[in-house]
């Protein structure tokens, strides 16, 4: 019964780090309209980021944590440059656009740091294993918990709270009103993917003693993202925030329910959702 | 500015570019005193890290032998395998058709050396392959050489081990793909026909998502809760090293852990502490005590190369011994082709090598040789996989 629990638990801290990286990218789908499959990479960023700073100390991890963002945030926003030119064109030339960036970025990447997977070094408070029910588990993921949840809080409360967080879904409703109203869409565009790639190099930072980096996460990630994001509705943070929570309790109980099975779930219950909703129901540019 | 006197000066260039490469290629033919050899690894993608190993392994033989195959000048043309055995393929038919090379050596993955096996055979060009060796029919081996391990024996070797040392079941995992299987299966074949028992609940090893690594930190928690009084699992790369720190971090961590590749190379230092007493089989150990290792040790730290060699560079660097010591059976003077490499290898007898002594199996191209087990722990200051019992011979 024990390996239960622990694993509701385990899900709920996976399924939150899924959410961090995700939250992003259906951000910039719903918002900016853009497709961006580079979202990966710049959570790998995030990790190496982590790696280069952190040095066991909570200085470096502040510090990384602040450099990861910086350096997502100025990504986000050369993204935005890059894609701006194909705005009239739809999602298939983003998509492709935005997949080659993230090949390039990645082999800058591997020029960098080498090809080897990192560790970085997390303050020893965070590092240690903790006794849950009386079970040994990693100490960071419990602390996650809490820091994904105040990050899920404060970006709830800047999107419902706040002129920006109302102008920002007044998009989403409805683009060429708002341009009306006198918000410049390009800056918009601008905005929200540097908001975007901020969060994915912050998730990458925090992420990076669970999902750390190397030259293969970024694709990894990036799948799961993707399906995060078309369970949840394309565009809807709150809806990437309960498909990223069930991808993580399927996650954890999987092995324990469906043994072999286990890695088909996720894309089963995607392939579900798409012809149950189908893809008018998904929103967005998809149905258009 | 484009006037017909620059399209003139453009043609000039071109005809001149095309003499220079059609004399490069008139000159890379073979001769009696030069040899050519396609030096085929991953330089990118999924075995990246491991294609460094492998290249420090070959490019120390040849750096320390003079450059020289046999006497001969070694002409070195290196390409990317990838991890695309379409490519890897392609990339052997420009080595063969456009470089003239005699041999092909690397090849890491698997399923590249199934991909480029029936062109290589067909060119009547050797290949001395030293990453994954899957088990290939008879007539896929006529030119085709090994130095590494077949995929089976790492698991096979330890199970009589592990049956001596575990008073119990022994929960079996492993990646889900054709080079993860023979891996785990290696083991659990051996382990049951010597009467042992899998902790797994349905008798059946456990296969996990490849190559997307799972969250491994559920599956640990079933393994505690599971009765296993040993774990037996095969990862590589990034999965190993997740799975690595869900076992640390975990109840499981009070099973002992075995497994071929576990902490290989550079997978220890991301591992770190969390790798601290798991158990690897290996035809190779860093610190085996024997001439040619210490040889080679003391080679590869005097030549800066990156900590202690591994299992890659071990046997990348006896691919090279192999292609050495074949060329230089063929009599000086005489033309160097892939025909004569390929007969001299099989004349080949005992190779005296940093793993110990082995031999060519005449039935599977792949070594016969000594296996060990290793435990991690520290080394002076550093930890490392320290050999602690001789394994069968296989």
């Amino acid at each position: 019964m024990d390996a239960y629990l622990l694993n509701v638990v385990n899900g709920v801290a996976y399924g939150l780090l899924l959410f961090t990286v995700a939250a992003g990218l259906t951000l910039a789908l719903g918002v900016a309209d853009v497709l961006n499959l580079a979202h990966g990479s710049l959570y790998v960023v995030g990790g190496y980021v982590a790696w280069a700073f952190t040095d066991g100390g909570w200085g470096g991890f502040v510090l990384a944590l602040l450099v990861a963002v910086a350096v997502g945030a100025l990504l986000g926003a050369g993204l935005s440059a890059a894609v701006a030119p194909l705005s009239k064109r739809g999602h298939l030339p983003q998509a492709l656009l935005t997949f080659g960036i993230s090949l390039l970025l990645i082999q800058a990447l591997v020029a960098m740091f080498g090809a080897d997977d990192l560790s970085p070094a997390m303050p020893a408070a965070l590092d240690g294993d903790v006794s849950l029910m009386g079970h040994r588990y990693p100490g960071y993921r419990l602390a996650f918990i809490g820091i994904a949840v105040v990050l899920a809080v404060a970006g709830w409360m800047i999107m419902s709270r706040t002129r920006v967080g109302a102008r920002v879904r007044a998009i989403v409703d409805d683009r060429d009103m708002v341009a009306c109203l006198g918000t410049n869409p390009r800056l918009v565009m601008v905005g929200v993917l540097a908001a975007s790639g901020a969060l994915a190099g912050l998730a990458g930072a925090l992420g990076s003693p669970i999902f750390g980096p190397g030259p293969t996460r970024a694709h990894d990630i990036m799948i799961t993202s993707l399906v995060i994001v078309v369970l949840g509705g394309l565009g809807s943070i709150p809806g990437a925030f309960v498909a990223a929570l069930v991808v993580g309790q399927i996650e954890g109980l999987g092995p324990l329910i469906a043994g072999d099975w286990t890695s088909y779930l996720v894309l089963g219950a995607m392939a579900v959702v798409l012809v149950v909703r189908g893809p008018r129901r998904l929103g967005l540019a998809a149905a258009r | 500015m484009r006037s017909p006197l620059w399209k003139l000066g453009a043609a000039a260039v071109a005809v001149g570019v095309m003499a220079v490469t059609m004399t490069g290629c008139a000159g890379s033919g073979a001769s009696a005193d030069t040899v050519n050899i396609g030096w085929e690894y991953p330089k990118s993608g999924t075995f990246q890290a491991l294609g460094i190993d492998m290249e420090n392994g070959f490019n120390l033989y040849l750096k320390t032998h003079h450059n020289k195959l046999g006497g001969r000048n070694v002409k070195l043309v290196p390409a990317d395998e990838t991890d695309k055995p379409d490519e890897s393929l392609k990339q052997a038919q420009r080595l063969v058709e456009k470089e003239n090379v005699q041999a092909l050596a690397g090849i890491m993955n698997s399923a590249a050396l199934v991909a480029i096996d029936p062109y290589a055979q067909e060119n009547k060009i050797p290949i001395v392959s030293s990453g994954g060796r899957p088990d290939l029919k008879p007539k896929q081996l006529d030119g085709v050489w090994h130095t590494g391990s077949i995929n089976e024996h790492g698991g096979e070797a330890a199970a009589p081990y592990i049956k001596k040392q575990v008073d119990g079941p022994v929960y079996a995992m492993g990646a889900d793909y054709a080079g993860g299987w023979p891996k785990v299966k290696g083991f659990t074949k051996q382990f049951q026909k010597l009467g042992g028992k899998l902790a797994n609940a349905d008798g059946k090893p456990e296969w996990t998502s490849f190559p997307k690594a799972p969250d491994f930190q559920p599956y640990m928690n079933k393994i505690a809760d599971s009765g296993a009084k040993a774990i037996f699992a095969f990862y590589s790369g990034t999965q190993a090293i997740d799975f690595i720190k869900a076992w640390a971090s975990s109840d499981a961590a009070d099973i002992p852990l075995y497994g071929p590749n576990l902490t290989e190379g550079s997978l220890l230092k991301a591992e770190g502490k969390s790798a601290k007493g798991i158990y690897t089989p290996a035809n190779y150990s860093a610190d085996l005590d024997n001439s040619a290792n210490r040889d080679f040790v003391s080679k590869w730290t005097a030549d800066n190369r990156p900590g202690l060699p591994d299992l890659y560079a071990a046997t990348a660097w006896d691919a090279a011994q192999v292609l050495d010591k074949a060329i230089k059976a063929i009599p000086a003077g005489e033309e160097v082709t892939g025909e004569k490499i390929n007969k001299q290898i099989s004349k080949l007898g005992e190779i005296s090598s940093p793993r110990g002594d082995w031999q060519f199996d005449s039935k599977t191209h792949a070594p016969i040789q000594p296996w060990y087990m290793r435990v991690v722990k520290m080394d002076g200051n550093k930890l490392s996989n320290v050999k602690i019992a001789d394994l069968e011979t296989l």
